[in-house]
Parts: structure tokens; sequence; C-alpha cells
């Protein structure tokens, strides 16, 4: 019985570290890039001045679009297990993200996963798409009713330039 | 002793947590094994996933001016979840039909109802629709469309009619539902079977 007991403590113990390594390193976009370079031994080309892209996508939709990461990796040639990709980009993303939408191909060649975030009034969403040689990874945090409102005013304005026509 | 016994509950305890959170991989109510195993067999896979939080905010993005609009956003809102799931195989006979019978009879309870049972012997094509009936309200509905070199499995959960199908096929990945009103529609006429 002791030994049982023993036996069953260590294996509790184990697990500890493991869930803790497991956790580890950095997380959010960052970390799901960093993890795709390291793993396929890729190298992902950052959209220079994303910060000021970010910046001016948030002011011209008053708020409607913010908080824009963009990572592409060209001449992709890995080919990715989509099961070893989920996990990977589960765990680095956080419990907090759920996945809505997942594409895969046994082959290897296309996989899309989409993710969402609740965010308050705002959604993060995340976007992994892989076809052929090119694979792209994209974050953003939209508000939904302030974009709707946006949609509909430039809506608004085109009717109004057709009826001039 | 009593010291053991403490650490036997709480051993066993985060067990039963480990296990309840594996078992919790996937949120489609399916039986978890016929579901890797299709997956592990399909050239492609769909899968879209959306609780209720989701389709709280994919409801926002519809700002219900328009008629249609605001009555799909008053059916999303309502419903408690969507769940599709589309397996693409290379070649016929990749999964079988005890397979299908698995996923049929996970349904056969007192509260799924089956209201379309579709079988074209010469395609070898089979749909199965089901409703999930709680006081006389529909509450769900299963879709169940098998073809040689495909299978597609949607569940939603929350009030929702066959008519209502077509509204849903905006939402992303969700575009499969409009064709399986249409399949339904003539077989209803025809008197089921």
């Amino acid at each position: 019985m002791r030994r049982f007991v023993f036996v069953l403590v260590c294996f509790v113990a184990m697990l500890v570290p493991v869930a803790v390594l497991a956790s580890g390193g950095e997380g959010g976009f960052n970390g799901v890039v960093r993890s795709l370079e390291v793993k396929y031994h890729a190298h992902a080309t950052r959209i220079p001045f994303m910060g000021l892209i970010s910046f001016i996508s948030r002011k011209a939709t008053e708020g409607g679009v913010s908080n824009v990461h963009v990572a592409e990796f060209e001449d992709f040639q890995e080919a990715m297990d989509g099961e070893e990709l989920n996990r990977m980009v589960e765990q680095k993303l956080g419990p907090e993200w759920e996945r809505v939408i997942r594409e895969t191909s046994r082959y290897g060649g296309d996989q899309t996963l989409i993710f969402m975030h609740a965010e308050g009034s705002r959604m993060g969403l995340f976007v992994l798409d892989a076809s052929g040689r090119e694979l792209d990874v994209v974050q953003v945090s939209v508000d939904p009713a302030h974009l709707n409102d946006k949609v509909n005013e430039y809506q608004h304005h085109s009717h109004h330039h057709d009826d001039g026509d | 002793m009593e010291m053991q016994k403490r650490l036997l509950y709480l051993g066993a305890i985060v067990l039963c947590g480990t296990a309840m959170a594996a078992a919790q991989d996937s949120p489609l109510p399916l039986p978890p094994a016929v579901e890797k195993e299709l997956a592990a067999k399909a050239s492609n896979v769909t899968e879209v996933t959306l609780g209720k939080n989701m389709l709280g905010f994919a409801a926002k993005f519809m700002n219900g001016k328009d008629e249609d609009e605001a009555a799909t956003r008053k059916l999303i809102e309502g419903l408690q979840g969507i769940y599709v799931r589309e397996y693409e195989f290379d070649k016929e006979g990749e999964y079988s039909m005890e397979q299908i019978e698995q996923l049929r009879k996970y349904f056969e309870t007192s509260e799924w109802s089956p209201i379309v049972r579709e079988r074209e012997r010469k395609n070898h094509e089979t749909t199965d629709v089901l409703v999930k009936l709680v006081n006389g309200e529909s509450q769900g509905m299963f879709v169940l469309e098998a073809e040689p070199k495909d299978l597609t499995i949607v569940l939603i959960l929350g009030p929702v009619k066959v008519e209502d199908l077509s509204r849903l096929k905006g939402l992303g990945g969700l575009s499969s539902l409009g064709d399986v009103q249409k399949d339904i529609k003539p077989v209803k006429k025809g008197g089921g079977e």
C-alpha cells in the first residue's frame, strides 16, 4: 500500500515540472512565430513598421481594428503535422483562445487555424494559414460593433454616391 | 495511515482531473474514438467549433438594420453551439458503415427524433437528420451526410429549424448548411425515406 502511495505521489510530482515546462517560454503571437521558426528551421519576415501600421489602422477605423501583428514565411518547405501544429499553437496562445476553424490536410500542405478570444467588447482574432510554400500568421483585435458602424457608414456614403451619378 | 489516505485521495483527484481534461479535448459530443479514427484516415479535415461565446461575438458582426440580418442575429444569439466536421477521403471505403452506425446510435435517444432518413443505394449516399425536441420545441439538430469519399457531421444546439439552416451558411465555414437544407426539402415532400 505504502509503495502504491509512493508511486502515485511521484507520478503527480512528475506532472508538475512537465506542465511548467510545457507552458514556459514566450507565448502569444510572438511565441507561435518563434516556435514555427525553431521547429521548421524557417525565418519569418516581419512587416516593417508594424507598430506604426497598427497605430494608423486603429486611428483610421476609430478603434475598429487594432493590435495588428503579421508574420510571413516564404518558401516554407517543411511538411507539417496538423495535430502537432494545432497543439503548439494552442499551447502558445493559451486556454483563453478558442479554436473556431481548423482545416488540415494529411499531407501537410494546407493548414488553416483560426482562433478567437473575447477581450471585453473587443475580439482577438488569430489566423495561421499555410498554403503551398507560404505560411502567414496574423493577429488583430477588432471591435465588432464599431466596425459594423463604419461599414454601414461607407455603405451609406456609397449609396448616396450612386444615387448622385 | 490517515496521511496515506489523504495522499491517495489527492492523487486520485489529480488523475481524474487529467482524464477529464483529456476527455474534453473535443467540444463536439461525439464518440471521441470515432472522431479520431475518421480524422486519422481523412486526407482533408475541416472543423468548425462555435460555442455560445463565439456565437455571441459573431452576432455582433451583424448590425441588425437589415430585416434578414436581424433575423440571423436573433437566431445566432439563441444558439448554444454549432459544430461541423467535414472529412474528405482519398478513396472509397476509408471509413466503415460501423463507424457511421456508431455515430447514429449516439443520437438515437428519446430526446432526438429522426426527421430525414435517406438511403441512395446507387450512389452509396446516406443522409440522416435528427431533431432534439424539448416540450415540442426544436432545441437542436444533428445532420450526418455520408458519401463514399466525404463525410459531413453537423450539430447545432439550441432553438433551430430546418428553414434556419440557410441563414447560418453565411457564417465562416458553414457554407455546407445551405446544401443540407436543399437536400432535406425534397425528401420531406417525398414522405421521409
